[in-house]
């Protein structure tokens, strides 16, 4: 973000709702408004004219969106017509894949359809050996014939991936050259992602061609759309978690295909730092699918091994781990006497039964029944108790069966909610332990509609003592937005070449500082972060580590950390080089602009809620009533518009300073 | 039991196979290990039963509890302790397979868990480079190992590790994939020991048999919806690699009720060559037959079987006895009794069961010496092929189907560690069996190599197709090819060892699958 803009919005575009959030005069304020799906612009434009209303317009403003355009365009398959240029004999790369099958023992199995289709696949005769060395160049009148065919069979955009491109480049350039006069988008692999595994890079390469002619539409909607408001940028979040241009996004929208959720992350770690929260297990759980990633020492991990939509993306994207259960995941009893919750969930529509139309049981069933969800959105849906309750009686039939003794409607619900915790456990488990990381240190962050519900129970099963519910917990993703930097990254694969790797960062730094710049962000403002991706001699996998004097040592401990084991007699190969360029943000003063938003304290009322030992009386916090300072014994359930918090007995809440509240176990307490 | 209680222990067991799996893969060095997954974890509860095993092998779903036996039975262990095999004849598959076995001892001081990780080495010596090629008897394929520790009241024992290394070719990567597997079982030793923290030992090995029974139930109840009869069926693999053939495989699959009996009598007796499966080769096949049928939410446990009578004649090609040679029992008979099994079943649920797939790994070792840097090497893979047609739906193309789901090795990645180029890498069109729903196609790979080796390939499914159904066409066999410098291509026979030098080089054309009803 610009210091220099009186004003900033974070625009975050979801399934149902657009979330603004504006900061201006040191003041944030959030609204939504429902998305418009078939044109996301529109409700992105009305979005930032009701912001501008609210705080006056005439100053400068700038805007960081958090874009779904690209992910919905790879669910639905809704791209441009792409053809994918490869090196002769390997024209089928997205055919082949990795050789195996999504799934063991599925007969039935079907494979995601590649996203360029088969009559679209072009091989070039060229040659670069593993060494960079030219064995042979294409010729002009091969590329030229190619240029032919692509016009031919009508391909809209196209994308380049040719072997060993990333040791050298040359001929990609050649082909890029002369493929400009066709005057469609072409997307080459060693700009986008230099580095080697050629699968994985002709896919993250096709799915820039796929996205780009919509990408490219849609931000130029939004930046006439913008023109005359006193809107100075427009930028658009990455899946890396900082901000790019919309004219770099137009060009590179493969960078973007997780732009929403990472904002959450970003949010997360400027909260972590600004609130001293230390390390951070992020748990953002909606209707259906729960998304949870780790931030230790301040920072969220990145992954180059994301898939998306069923295709691998090798380009950076914040290590959010995703898994298919949400408040909708539907409960039943399979043919072998457990208990499931999901996959299968009842989404928006039918919903949940307490929504009025479905009648199978979900995780918010289960809440209703106990008394722990009495509104939705802040009592403007309504919500069918009785219709809930049917739907689990009948699955504690089922379940009285399977056990042989009878279950009550509360075990019922009560164990659905065990089941759907162990589920998101696992989720949790992935990010943390199976990172080689200890989650017990960590405090769960817990944001997203249904995350307050099951956090603290959650918790205790990972053995984590805090919970904290953040400030803007139903807009965070668009606070995120707000608080990133601008971010450019730069890459080389390094391995098998006799390279100086402080001669080849001074060579990155030099090209990420030329794209940062490029970026509107003044020289003095630029951080610059240097990592080499290394391994054991011999190993696949590669971990990141800043680069320094020590970095080799420091890979040895980081091995040792994650998986137990370490070799300091080893050779270590320095696989890729990486670069990042970021343009800091200037902090935004989350303690002034939140405490001001929230009046003196209030009485609670008394509802009834059923626990482990039984239905009782727990106290009803209204959040915006909790000012700084205050206090509250668990068991009590907080309501906030779009989100609810059951603090459990054995459990206590306070409010910090800027406004999160922070639940903590108590060391002897006991289970809710 | 609870049915809550039991769904959260299947997560928990599963998990902690899974994670052994990723730190394992994620620290070896073999390529069949990292980057083909060619390896399994699993859980198994205090007296050897198998409880979670994670989804990464099939062809390893029945035999790692032999592994575990083996090793309880030949070689008490005390806590501490690590178990080596890699002996087909004591609870091993092929030799490249090296399986730890390591007991969990609770703070009682007593038996609770075991935890074993077998992963593919990439050379466990023997005459041919990958411990791969086509020997007469197991002496021939390579080291090996019964059942002996590797480590000892927790320190490694280096005595057994130096001379496991001098056996094998790049015993420093060896060394390396041993580190990995043995971190992998510290990782399930540490789980497993977190989930009995949570609510006691005793619930803990309580819901480790519930889970058993659960699969065990849940493969009654699909075994139940199967018509009540006999069904029989046969098919051969080509050759034995050792000059005879063609091998008759039959089995008589009798369903009645919610149980059912697998007999293999009246297969062709052990042979010569290296197409040899031992029983739990067979036990894994049978194992995961039923398994497709339930889906991909049954955990792998002892319970599947429980259900499931099998019998495969001693000394016969579906259990053979030592000194057999064995090397291409595990990765291409396994895929004929597979056929096999399915053929017979299409008989009780012809809308379920698909046409054969590629039927064979394409098993493919290269050997030699690296002229860039003077090291000796060798490279093992498997090549995919053509999916058989469903009876709703098309075979996939060039994927690997039944018992391996390998990934391949990127070209990028071969090339930068090892002296080839690969010229060709590509869906063999046309090689799927016709029908009203198409086999998948196979895969043409060709590959130059840029200094001398010796080069072996094990394949199958060379003389006859993968079979169609309900009217289907066969799929189209594989071929192999060596074309020499500046020659024409000459065809190699399915189970082959040459030498090649500079600028040769080898194509392979993997079977198609069989396609499924009339056109």
């Amino acid at each position: 973000m610009d210091p220099e803009s009186s004003v900033r919005i974070g625009i975050d575009t979801g399934g149902t709702f657009t979330d603004v959030i504006v900061w201006s005069g040191g003041s944030l304020e959030t609204f939504k408004l429902p998305s418009t799906p078939d044109d996301p612009s529109q409700a992105i434009l009305d979005g930032i004219g009701l912001a501008l209303d609210r705080v006056g317009r005439g100053g400068t403003a700038e805007v960081v969106h958090g874009t779904t355009v690209g992910t919905n365009a790879l669910l639905e398959r809704k791209g441009a017509r792409t053809a994918l240029v490869s090196t002769l004999g390997f024209e089928d790369v997205l055919a082949i894949r990795r050789q195996a099958r999504p799934e063991l023992y599925n007969l039935g199995v079907r494979a995601a359809p590649p996203l360029a289709p088969p009559e679209l696949w072009f091989g070039l005769d060229e040659r670069i050996d593993a060494d960079g060395s030219v064995f042979r160049a294409p010729s002009d009148s091969d590329i030229d014939e190619l240029a032919r065919m692509l016009r031919a069979f009508g391909a809209e955009s196209v994308a380049v991936c040719l072997l060993f491109s990333f040791a050298n480049p040359v001929h990609e350039k050649t082909v890029e050259a002369r493929l400009q006069r066709l005057g469609i988008p072409v997307s080459v692999s060693h700009r986008i992602l230099p580095e080697y595994r050629e699968y994985e890079r002709a896919t993250t390469v096709t799915v820039n061609a796929y996205l780009s002619p919509r990408m490219r539409v849609y931000l130029e909607r939004l930046d006439r759309g913008v023109a005359g408001t006193g809107v100075k940028r427009l930028r658009v979040m990455q899946s890396s978690g900082g901000a790019i241009s919309a004219a770099t996004a137009a060009k590179e929208p493969v960078r973007t295909i997780l732009s929403g959720p990472a904002g959450g992350i970003v949010a997360a770690e400027r909260l972590a730092k600004a609130a001293s929260l230390g390390d951070l297990v992020t748990f953002d759980m909606g209707g259906t699918s729960t998304d949870v990633a780790l931030i230790a020492g301040g920072r969220a991990r990145s992954t180059n091994e994301a898939v998306v939509a069923g295709v691998p993306v090798a380009v950076p994207i914040l290590d959010i781990h995703t898994v298919g259960s949400g408040g909708g995941s539907i409960a039943r009893v399979d043919d072998g006497g457990a208990l499931r919750v999901g996959p299968e969930s009842a989404g928006a529509n039918p919903g949940p039964a307490c929504y009025g139309s479905g009648d199978r049981p979900t995780v918010t069933d289960a809440n209703v029944v106990l008394g722990r969800i009495r509104r939705l959105l802040g009592g403007a849906f309504e919500i069918d108790v009785e219709r809930a309750r049917d739907a689990i009686d009948r699955l504690a039939v089922d379940m009285s069966r399977a056990a042989g003794e009878p279950v009550t409607r509360e075990r019922a619900a009560l164990d659905v909610l065990r089941v759907a915790e162990a589920n998101m456990e696992r989720a949790l488990r992935v990010v943390s332990v199976e990172r080689g990381y200890d989650p017990r240190g960590a405090s769960l962050l817990s944001f997203g509609g249904a995350g307050g519900l099951h956090a603290c129970a959650l918790a205790e099963s990972l053995r984590i003592r805090r919970v904290i519910v953040p400030i803007h917990p139903g807009a965070f993703s668009a606070l995120g937005l707000l608080l990133g930097d601008v971010v450019r990254d730069v890459s080389r694969t390094v391995l098998g070449r006799d390279h100086d790797p402080s001669s080849v960062l001074d060579e990155l730094e030099i090209e990420a500082r030329e794209l940062i710049a490029a970026e509107g962000i003044a020289d003095a403002r630029v951080r610059v972060e240097r990592s080499a991706a290394m391994r054991y001699r011999g190993q696949s996998f590669e971990i990141d580590i800043a680069w320094s004097a020590a970095a080799v040592e420091h890979f040895h401990a980081e091995h040792q950390a994650r998986y137990g084991h370490a070799d300091r007699d080893r050779p270590v190969d320095v696989v890729h080089l990486r670069v990042r360029a970021a343009g800091e943000s200037t902090p935004l003063d989350l303690g002034l602009a939140s405490a001001a938003a929230i009046p003196g304290g209030a009485c609670p009322e008394t509802t009834t809620a059923c626990f482990a030992d039984g239905w009782r009386d727990v106290p009803l916090h209204e959040r915006s009533a909790l000012a700084p300072g205050r206090k509250v014994s668990g068991p009590a359930i907080i309501e906030e518009y779009g989100a609810t918090l059951v603090l459990p007995n054995g459990w206590t809440l306070g409010v910090d300073a800027i406004g999160n509240l922070v639940c903590d176990q108590r060391e002897t307490g006991g289970t809710a | 039991m609870d049915p809550a209680t039991l769904e959260i222990y299947r997560a928990l067991y599963t998990s902690v196979a899974e994670e052994m799996g990723a730190s394992l893969r994620r620290t070896s060095l073999s390529p069949n290990i990292k980057e083909r997954r060619d390896y399994s974890c699993a859980v198994f509860d205090r007296t050897a039963r198998l409880v979670a095993q994670g989804d990464h092998m099939p062809v390893h779903l029945g035999s790692m509890p032999a592994a575990v036996a083996a090793a309880v039975e030949i070689c008490p262990m005390e806590p501490g302790d690590v178990v080596a095999l890699n002996d087909p004849f004591a609870g091993g598959t092929h030799l490249p397979d090296i399986t730890l076995v390591a007991p969990v001892t609770g703070n009682d001081g007593k038996r609770w868990f075991y935890v074993a990780a077998r992963a593919h080495h990439a050379d466990v010596g023997g005459p041919t480079p990958g411990s791969m090629g086509a020997a007469i008897d197991v002496y021939g394929e390579g080291l090996r190992i019964p059942p002996v520790r590797l480590v000892r009241a927790g320190r490694l024992d280096v005595d057994t590790e130096r001379l496991l290394l001098a056996n094998m070719r790049v015993p420093e990567e060896r060394r390396g994939d041993l580190a990995a597997q043995l971190g992998a079982m510290r990782t399930g030793e540490t789980r497993l020991l977190e989930i009995v923290d949570r609510s006691g030992f005793a619930e803990a090995d309580a819901y480790a048999s519930a889970l058993i029974e659960y699969s065990s139930r849940r493969m009654r109840a699909r075994l139940a919806t199967i018509a009540d009869g006999t069904y029989r069926s046969e098919d051969w693999l080509d050759s034995d690699g050792a000059g005879g053939g063609p091998i008759r495989i039959a089995v008589t699959i009798e369903i009645d009720g919610d149980a059912a009996t697998v007999d293999f009598t009246g297969s062709d007796g052990q042979v010569a060559g290296p197409f040899n499966a031992v029983e739990s080769i067979t036990v894994s096949a049978v194992t995961y037959v039923f398994r497709c049928l339930l889906g991909d939410d049954v955990p792998a446990s002892a319970g599947l079987l429980e259900p499931i009578r099998v019998v495969a004649p001693e000394g016969s090609i579906v259990n053979a006895l030592p000194p057999a040679a064995v090397a291409a029992g595990n990765v291409e008979t396994s895929q004929r009794i597979v056929d096999v099994l399915f053929r017979a079943l299409a008989g009780a649920l012809p809308d379920v069961i698909p046409a054969a797939s590629q039927g064979t790994m394409n098993n493919l070792t290269i050997g030699g010496v690296d002229p860039r840097t003077g090291r000796p090497f060798t490279y093992y893979e498997t090549i995919g092929g053509g999916m058989g047609a469903r009876p709703n739906l098309a075979g996939l193309h060039a994927v690997h189907t039944h018992m391996t789901n390998s990934l391949n090795t990127p070209t990028e990645a071969l090339e930068l560690a090892y002296p080839f180029r690969v010229w060709r890498y590509g869906v063999r069109r046309g090689s799927g069996g016709a029908g009203l729903h198409a086999g998948g196609d196979g895969i043409v790979r060709e590959i130059e190599f840029l200094s001398n080796v010796r080069v072996s390939i094990l394949s199958d499914r060379r003389a006859r197709g993968p079979y169609g159904l309900a009217g289907g066409l066969d799929g189209a066999p594989g071929c192999n090819w060596v074309i020499r410098s500046g020659c024409a291509p000459e065809p190699l026979s399915a189970v082959c060892s040459i030498d090649a030098g500079p600028g040769d080089r080898v194509r392979i054309e993997t079977p198609g699958g069989g396609g499924y009803g009339e056109v």
